[in-house]
């Protein structure tokens, strides 16, 4: 299973302004910061959001959801005591809004499904991609990932002690992917898989490179901080170093130390 | 509260309750309709202004055949809860 990458971008590097890419004003005023910074990435990545027309797929992936929005319902379930609690927090918190608000922006009714599997959302989202362009669909296909920090969840993760170790991160990275090379593919997506125990580098090389310049990424949330999607991020900095003249980057997800996903990038030659 | 009070201050709920961007409360015609055209406010809004209504002044509607006309401005809506508030 293979398919190719177009373009992919986080959100850090959205430079269009948020009235363009998000046009019309009753969504965007409803949208959290999750929502506005994932949808914003999404529709600068495809170009803008006539190109949402084009999309077949659009496969998103988040450990946390809309957690804004999540905890501004529950607070207003406890203080209004279950009574009088406002639609658009309750509307906009489930984990699947970032797609469908794209979606909803230019109205495509294309397939369209939210992975959330904790630190392997963003591999899952990217293993139904695969599937897809094996299966012969996936001509035009939108990935991608986003989790949001609050101050209640930095404080329960601050009690953990998860920040003795790590920095704090949240993000959204997209990217464009298709079924079949063109002229504007700038890797390719070689494979991913879910082994059964945790490797170590020498075993991640040995098991998966193809090439002995490969380099391997090691996603221990020391690239983009600690938060369940940081593998996309982790993905985006693969596909900067095949872009730079690495022929292979493996991407090794060490989500907590067990259940780990490779992700394996090539150069499309 | 003297009416023009109470419009003011409907406008500033309306204006932080549905996240109305760019939008102060000068800009909002009292007498405009709020949906369809004016505000162009949709019926996920009407929802949250029922909440308003409620939540500040104690205002419930009795029954939603009485909706269309209440909802129709700020005006309309200033108007309800004069007559209606607890």
């Amino acid at each position: 299973m293979r398919c190719f990458v177009q373009r992919v971008m986080t959100d850090r590097e959205v430079t269009t302004d948020l009235k363009q890419l998000i046009p019309d004003a009753a969504m965007r005023r409803r949208m959290s910061r999750v929502v506005k910074m994932a949808v914003s990435t999404a529709v600068e990545c495809v170009g803008g959001v006539e190109q949402i027309d084009g999309l077949d797929t659009i496969l998103t992936a988040t450990g946390w959801g809309c957690l804004a929005d999540s905890e501004r319902f529950l607070r207003n379930l406890i203080s209004e005591q279950e009574q009088l609690l406002n639609p658009t927090p309750f509307i906009q918190s489930t984990f699947n809004t970032v797609g469908g608000q794209v979606a909803l922006l230019r109205h495509n009714h294309c397939y369209n499904v939210t992975y959330v599997h904790r630190g392997h959302s963003f591999e899952d989202a990217l293993l139904d991609a695969l599937m897809r362009a094996a299966d012969g669909q996936g001509a035009q296909m939108l990935v991608g990932a986003f989790d949001e920090m609050t101050p209640s969840q930095h404080r329960i993760m601050e009690r953990m002690g998860l920040f003795r170790t790590w920095k704090d991160g949240e993000g959204a990275v997209f990217a464009l992917l298709t079924a079949c090379q063109t002229e504007h593919s700038v890797a390719e997506v070689a494979g991913i898989d879910f082994p059964s125990e945790g490797l170590d580098a020498a075993a991640v090389h040995a098991r998966y490179a193809t090439d002995e310049r490969t380099k391997v990424i090691w996603n221990d949330w020391s690239i983009a901080g600690c938060y369940p999607t940081a593998s996309a991020q982790a993905f985006r900095k693969a596909v900067e170093l095949i872009e730079q003249g690495t022929p292979e980057v493996i991407v090794y997800n060490a989500y907590q130390e067990a259940s780990p996903a490779v992700i394996r990038v090539r150069w499309v030659g | 509260m003297t009416m023009e009070q109470l419009i003011q201050e409907l406008k500033e709920h309306l204006i932080e309750e549905l996240n109305l961007e760019d939008i102060t409360p000068e800009d909002i015609d009292a007498e405009a309709p709020l949906f369809g055209e004016g505000l162009g406010l949709d019926s996920i809004d009407a929802l949250e202004i029922i909440l308003i209504l409620e939540k500040n002044y104690g205002v419930r509607l009795a029954n939603s055949a009485e909706a269309k006309p209440v909802f129709y401005s700020v005006k309309t809506l200033a108007e309800y809860v004069m007559q209606n508030r607890k």
